[in-house]
């Protein structure tokens, strides 16, 4: 793979999958502090 | 009393269960390698901030504010005179409803012939996928299955059906797509596949026909603009959030689109390599091609093949019927709101789907006329959301519904603009782009409303579907707005 694919594909997969992590994360977070 | 989701994740997995379909495992893979596989996910990943994420937004707030189906969401937003435009998004959500329950049926039948090996055990797939399709008795009975399993879902009510069912179906799905993935990866030349889903191609992202199929593919696969999230809604708990909650869903939509095409990219690099661009991005009638014929003639040829098929072709039917239930809830709750009981509107709902699912089952030529039609339909149920939101006013419906009671995140002025401008642009855009290619392909049927995908076809049903509700929206508002 080029360093290109590779920057591609850590900058894809950070938004999607490191997005999703995060908001899951604060959502986790959130529903605790309510409870 | 109207029944609630039990919990915050009860309401996020059943919603991500209208997501993830078969477009996120059959669809996205292939638009993905025909469309320059590492230029295509950088638009992708643009239009589900400017076009899903802000949809799904809109879509929580008019279920949760309102407590009504697409009908009644519509008359309390915009005005009872104009509760026709949800009676029309409620229609094309059902429209689809009755040939999704025929692909359900494929993936179910693909899964028991996966699962007994009679799959591999076959030299000619083409000939296998084909026999089934023309059989005509096993498409029907397949259909009648899926839709019969959606019922008894649905029938179950919001906390013990649908939940419930989505609480096993999502993960389970999820865990069947990374087992699937764990293998794909570690196949030789996987590699080969990793670097042709991620290498972008610079001339290639400054084609407009990438851009709108990325803009296609969010509006076909996250299932925003659809409806379905605004009847979930219904069953929100009042303090809900809505702002994380439809980020949370969006995205993790497409990480499941991600996941499903590095397993496909990778096996079929991995199998085979000189020919795997071309495979990929084959379609067949109605995307086929590659899930029912490539997919298991791949799995043939792997080791723990008959294993990797079952669970594949398992995930599929999951990914299905988790939608499937979402559509048979949606048009559901639009009777419930003219005061049916859930067991005589569920009724009514699944006798029409069995019935009006046929044509769809024993014909091709029906399914891909109802696909194109109420696929693109959809783009206009989108905007049709967006001048909901407009009427009512939308700093209001910001300020309001969206940052309202239980809100983790405050939504920006951003939303603002995206429901003012940039949703109707995307769809003016996209509407018009699908036309033309059509046009330019068969300029002397174009307008011909009986050919299978015509701008014809499109125009006319709509036209008969809006005149319709128009005509019958008094008597329809009074019966639903009188709960």
């Amino acid at each position: 793979m080029s360093t290109l694919s590779i920057f591609v594909m850590v900058i894809v997969l950070t938004v999607v999958w490191g997005g999703f992590g995060l908001s899951l994360f604060i959502a986790i977070h959130k529903e605790n502090h309510k409870s | 009393m109207q029944e609630q989701f039990t919990s915050r994740w009860g309401l996020i997995l059943s919603v991500v269960g209208i997501a993830v379909g078969t477009g996120n495992i059959w669809r996205f893979p292939r638009i993905a390698a025909a469309n320059g596989g590492g230029s295509f996910l950088i638009p992708w990943v643009l239009f589900l901030f400017l076009w899903s994420i802000p949809l799904i937004m809109t879509e929580f707030a008019m279920g949760k504010m309102t407590r009504y189906g697409t009908v009644g969401s519509f008359a309390v937003l915009v005005g009872e005179k104009f509760a026709w435009m949800g009676t029309f998004v409620g229609f094309v959500a059902t429209a689809i409803m009755f040939y999704y329950s025929v692909v359900a049926g494929w993936c179910i039948r693909y899964f028991f012939l996966a699962g007994t090996g009679q799959l591999l055990n076959s030299a000619d797939h083409e000939g296998t996928w084909n026999g089934f399709v023309d059989s005509g008795w096993q498409p029907v009975l397949f259909h009648c299955v899926a839709i019969t399993a959606g019922a008894l879902i649905v029938r179950r009510g919001v906390v013990r059906g649908i939940e419930r069912a989505n609480r096993f179906l999502i993960p389970t799905l999820l865990g069947l797509l990374v087992l699937c993935c764990l293998r794909a990866i570690t196949l030789p030349g996987a590699g080969k596949g990793l670097a042709y889903l991620f290498t972008p191609d610079l001339s290639t992202l400054l084609d407009y026909k990438v851009w709108l199929q990325a803009l296609t593919q969010n509006a076909w696969d996250t299932g925003a603009g659809w409806g379905l999230i605004l009847t979930y809604a219904v069953y929100m708990r009042k303090q809900e959030d809505v702002g994380l909650n439809a980020a949370l869903i969006g995205l993790g939509n497409n990480s499941v689109s991600l996941l499903a095409a590095i397993t496909i990219f990778s096996t079929v690099f991995a199998l085979i390599p000189e020919q795997a661009a071309e495979v990929i991005s084959s379609s067949g009638p109605a995307n086929t091609g590659l899930t029912f014929i490539w997919i298991p003639q791949l799995f043939s040829t792997m080791p723990g093949g008959a294993l990797f098929s079952a669970f594949f072709f398992l995930a599929l039917s999951f990914a299905a019927l988790s939608s499937l239930i979402s559509m048979i809830e949606l048009s559901t709750r639009v009777l419930m709101d003219m005061n049916f009981s859930r067991q005589s509107a569920l009724l009514s709902v699944y006798l029409t789907s069995l019935v009006l699912g046929i044509p769809s089952a024993l014909s091709m030529d029906f399914f891909l006329n109802q696909d194109w039609t109420w696929g693109i339909a959809l783009m206009v149920s989108g905007a049709f959301m967006a001048i909901a939101v407009l009427r009512y006013g939308v700093h209001r419906f910001r300020t309001e519904q969206i940052n309202g009671p239980g809100s983790d995140f405050r939504v920006g002025r951003w939303y603002e603009f995206l429901i003012r401008y940039g949703i109707p642009t995307q769809v003016i855009v996209l509407i018009a782009w699908w036309f033309t290619q059509v046009i330019r392909a068969d300029p002397s049927h174009w307008w011909n409303p009986f050919a299978a995908e015509s701008v014809g076809t499109c125009l006319f049903q709509w036209a008969l579907a809006i005149v319709i509700f128009m005509a019958a929206n008094r008597m329809i508002v009074r019966r639903t707005l009188k709960r």
